[in-house]
C-alpha cells in the first residue's frame, strides 16, 4: 500500500500511543533468551533480538487455552478475543502464522484461534540479529511472507513502515509518520535483502526436491532408526515449532464440583502415547509405538504431508527445534541434507 | 458429506441429546438411544461418528449405530475403556450426553447402490456398520445381494442378540456368524471370521466390500477377498483412530498424509492400502 518514515525518537512515544488504545504484544528480553509479551513500556521493546524462545503463535493458540465452560445444565463457548498490536514478528515467523491461519481455517474453521487472530493487528520487522541454529535464507523460499498488516525495517535514522492493510494503514495515521522517501524504501529494501545471505546453517535443496526425496524415505526403516537413535520422545521441537499445532483436550472441575471448564494444551507428536487408543481390557493399540516412526511422522508432514496443501514446506527455518532438542538431533538442516545425501 | 462448518460456531461447542433407552448386551458395552433435545433430527450418513461425553470427563469417537433412515431417535454403543467410556456408561435413561456430530466420511452409498453388498464386522464393529445393516434393510431395493458376517472372541461378546435372531430370519440379508472360542452353550460356527468365506459360495467379484472391526482382522479378509478377485476399489475399510478433535485439527488420528476423524473413517482400500501405517 504505502510506505511511512518515522524518526527513531518518535519510535517509543508512538509504541506508548498504540498501548492506550489496545493491547501491544512484542519482543522483550528474559534473561539472556527474548520472549513475546504484552509490553508494558515501550523501552521494553527489543527489535534487536534474534529468535523467541516460544513463536507468536501463542497469542492465537496459547499453550493452555479454555474452549468452553460449562455448569449442572449447560454449555457455553469462550471466544473472547482481546484487540491486539503484535509488534516486531521476524517474516519466518510471519510465514508461521500464515500456515497455522490457513491450517485452522480449511475446511473446519476453527474460532478459537480465528477471533484473536481477525483482532489482531501484526507488525512484522526486520531482522536484525540472526538466531544461532537459523537457516530461515535458504528453507521454503518460495514461501512469501504474508498475513501481516505492516512490514517495520530500521534505517541509519528510523524506521520504514510499509503498510500491506487497512488495518496496517490505520496504524500510520499518526502525526509522527511521513510518507518515506525513495532513499529510505531503497535502504529498508536492501537491508532486509543483505540478510538473506547471512544464516550459518544452509538448505540448499528446492522445496519440491525435498519433498519427493523425504516422502521416498518412509520405508528406509534403517536411515530413520539412524536418524532418531537418540530421541527421547520429549517433544520440545514439536513445543517450539511455528508451525506445530497439535493438541490435547482435557476437562477440569471447579471447586464447587459442579462448574468446570473443557481446555486444550499444546500436545506434541513426538511423545509417547499421542497416537495409541485404549482397547478392551485397558490395553493400548499403539498406531506409532517407536520413536524413530514418531520422528519420521514430524519430518513427513513438514517436509512432505503439508508440503501440497501449503505450497511450501511447513518450516519457517528459525532453528527453534534445533536449539530446543534434549539430544541434538532435530535439527532440520542435519536431518534433510542427511536424506538428500542417501543414496536411493 | 453434511454439515462443514461455516458460520462463526465454536467448533467444539456439543450439542445436549437424552438417553430415552439403554441396555446393556454385554457387561463392558451399553448401548444408548437418544434424542436431540431440541427435538432436530440428527441428519447423517451411515459410517460417521458422533463426538460423544460427559462435561467434566471429556469426549470419546464413537460411531453411529442406527440408520438415518430411522430418524425418531438415534443409537450409540459404548464400550468402557477408559475414564471417559466409564463417565458415559454410568448414565441412564432421562440423563444427558454431548454431542458433536455428525462427524466425518462415512460409507459412499452411491458406490453401493445397485450392487451386491457384504459387510465383515468383527467384534464392537458390529456397532458402526449396524447403521448400514439397517439402511440397507429399509431400502432393500437399492442394493443387491446382502451378505454380513460377523464375529466375535466367544458367544458372551456377541452384540445385538435381537438384531442377530432377526437377520438369521430374515430373507433381506444372508447372515452368518462365528465365535473364536465357543463355550457349552454355543452350537454355531467357530473360528475366525475369515473361515467365514468358506460357509457361502455367493460372493460375486462385483460386490462392494465393508470391513470393520479389530486391525489384525483387516489383514486376514483382505486376503480372502483378493482371493475372490474384489478389487481394492470396491472394499470399504472403517478405521479406528485416536480421534480427538473430530475436525482434522488436533493430530492425534493422523494416518500418513490423512486424517481418519475427517478423511475416514471409512476409506475405499484402493486410497490407502499404499500408506504407510494405514492397516
Amino acid at each position: 500500500m504505502s510506505a511511512y518514515f518515522i524518526e527513531a525518537r518518535d519510535f517509543e512515544p508512538w509504541v506508548d500511543g498504540l498501548r492506550e488504545s489496545m493491547r501491544v504484544i512484542g519482543p522483550v528480553a528474559k534473561r539472556k533468551k527474548f520472549v513475546f509479551a504484552e509490553i508494558e513500556s515501550a523501552c521494553d521493546l527489543r527489535l534487536d533480538y534474534d529468535v523467541t524462545i516460544l513463536p507468536p503463535k501463542k497469542v492465537f493458540f496459547p499453550p493452555k487455552q479454555q474452549i468452553l465452560a460449562f455448569d449442572a445444565n449447560s454449555v457455553s463457548d469462550c471466544i473472547d478475543p482481546v484487540p491486539t498490536v503484535l509488534l516486531g514478528v521476524h517474516f519466518y515467523d510471519v510465514k508461521g502464522l500464515d500456515m497455522t491461519d490457513f491450517l485452522l481455517r480449511e475446511r473446519f474453521e476453527d474460532w478459537n484461534y480465528l477471533a484473536q487472530r481477525e483482532a489482531t493487528t501484526i507488525i512484522a520487522s526486520n531482522v536484525q540479529a540472526i538466531g544461532p541454529r537459523a537457516f530461515w535464507g535458504s528453507v521454503g523460499t518460495e514461501m512469501v511472507p504474508r498475513g501481516h498488516d505492516a512490514f517495520l525495517t530500521r534505517v541509519c535514522d528510523g524506521y520504514v513502515l510499509e503498510t500491506l492493510s487497512d488495518k496496517g494503514e490505520a496504524l500510520a495515521g499518526l502525526e509522527k509518520f511521513r510518507a518515506a522517501t525513495e532513499a529510505e524504501i531503497a535502504e529498508a529494501e536492501k537491508v532486509n535483502a543483505e540478510v538473506m545471505d547471512k544464516c550459518s546453517e544452509l538448505m540448499p535443496y528446492s522445496s519440491r526436491e525435498i519433498a519427493t526425496r523425504v516422502r521416498e524415505s518412509f520405508s528406509n526403516e534403517e536411515l530413520w532408526d539412524d536418524l532418531a537413535m537418540d530421541c527421547f520422545s520429549c517433544g520440545s521441537c514439536n513445543i517450539v515449532c511455528p508451525t506445530c499445532y497439535c493438541f490435547d483436550v482435557r476437562d477440569s472441575w471447579n471447586i464447587d464440583q459442579t462448574t468446570g471448564q473443557r481446555t486444550r494444551y499444546w500436545d506434541a507428536c513426538l511423545t509417547r502415547e499421542f497416537a495409541a487408543v485404549t482397547m478392551a481390557g485397558g490395553q493400548k493399540e499403539n498406531f506409532r509405538e517407536h520413536h524413530a516412526s514418531r520422528f519420521r511422522h514430524r519430518f513427513m508432514r513438514k517436509a512432505a504431508y503439508l508440503h501440497d496443501k501449503l505450497g511450501g514446506p511447513a518450516c519457517t527455518g528459525c532453528g527453534r527445534c534445533s536449539a530446543a532438542c534434549t539430544a541434538n538431533i532435530a535439527d532440520p538442516v542435519r536431518v534433510i541434507n542427511t536424506i538428500m545425501g542417501v543414496e536411493q | 458429506m453434511s454439515a462443514e462448518n461455516t458460520a462463526h460456531d465454536n467448533l467444539f461447542l456439543p450439542r445436549e441429546a437424552r438417553i430415552i433407552r439403554t441396555s446393556r448386551p454385554t457387561p463392558s458395552e451399553k448401548h444408548f438411544t437418544l434424542q436431540l433435545a431440541d427435538r432436530s433430527v440428527l441428519d447423517f450418513v451411515p459410517g460417521q461418528i458422533l463426538e460423544v461425553g460427559v462435561m467434566g470427563y471429556g469426549e470419546s469417537p464413537i460411531g453411529l449405530a442406527s440408520s438415518p433412515t430411522r430418524t425418531d431417535s438415534f443409537d450409540i454403543v459404548v464400550r468402557t475403556v477408559g475414564r471417559v467410556t466409564t463417565a458415559i456408561n454410568s448414565k441412564e435413561v432421562g440423563d444427558s450426553l454431548w454431542i458433536r456430530g455428525p462427524l466425518g466420511h462415512g460409507f459412499d452409498l452411491d458406490e453401493l447402490r445397485g450392487h451386491d453388498v457384504l459387510i465383515v464386522a468383527g467384534g464392537i464393529g458390529l456397532c458402526p456398520t449396524r447403521s448400514l445393516i439397517q439402511y440397507i434393510e429399509d431400502r432393500p431395493e437399492e442394493f443387491g445381494r446382502f451378505t454380513l458376517f460377523y464375529g466375535a472372541r466367544d458367544p458372551l461378546q456377541l452384540l445385538f442378540t435381537e438384531d442377530r435372531v432377526e437377520w438369521r430370519r430374515s430373507s433381506k440379508v444372508d447372515y452368518y456368524e462365528t465365535v473364536d472360542r465357543a463355550d457349552a452353550t454355543w452350537t454355531g460356527n467357530v473360528g475366525v471370521i475369515p473361515t467365514l468365506f468358506h460357509k457361502t459360495q455367493h460372493i460375486d467379484p462385483d460386490t462392494r466390500v465393508v470391513i470393520c472391526g479389530p486391525p489384525i482382522m483387516f489383514k486376514y479378509v483382505l486376503i480372502e477377498l483378493d482371493k475372490l478377485g474384489i478389487p481394492r476399489e470396491n472394499i470399504f475399510v472403517d478405521l479406528e483412530r485416536r480421534m480427538k478433535c473430530g475436525v482434522g485439527k488436533c493430530g492425534h488420528c493422523q494416518i500418513n498424509d490423512k486424517y481418519c476423524c475427517i478423511d475416514g473413517p471409512v476409506f475405499t482400500f484402493a486410497k490407502i492400502w499404499e500408506l504407510e501405517e494405514a492397516i
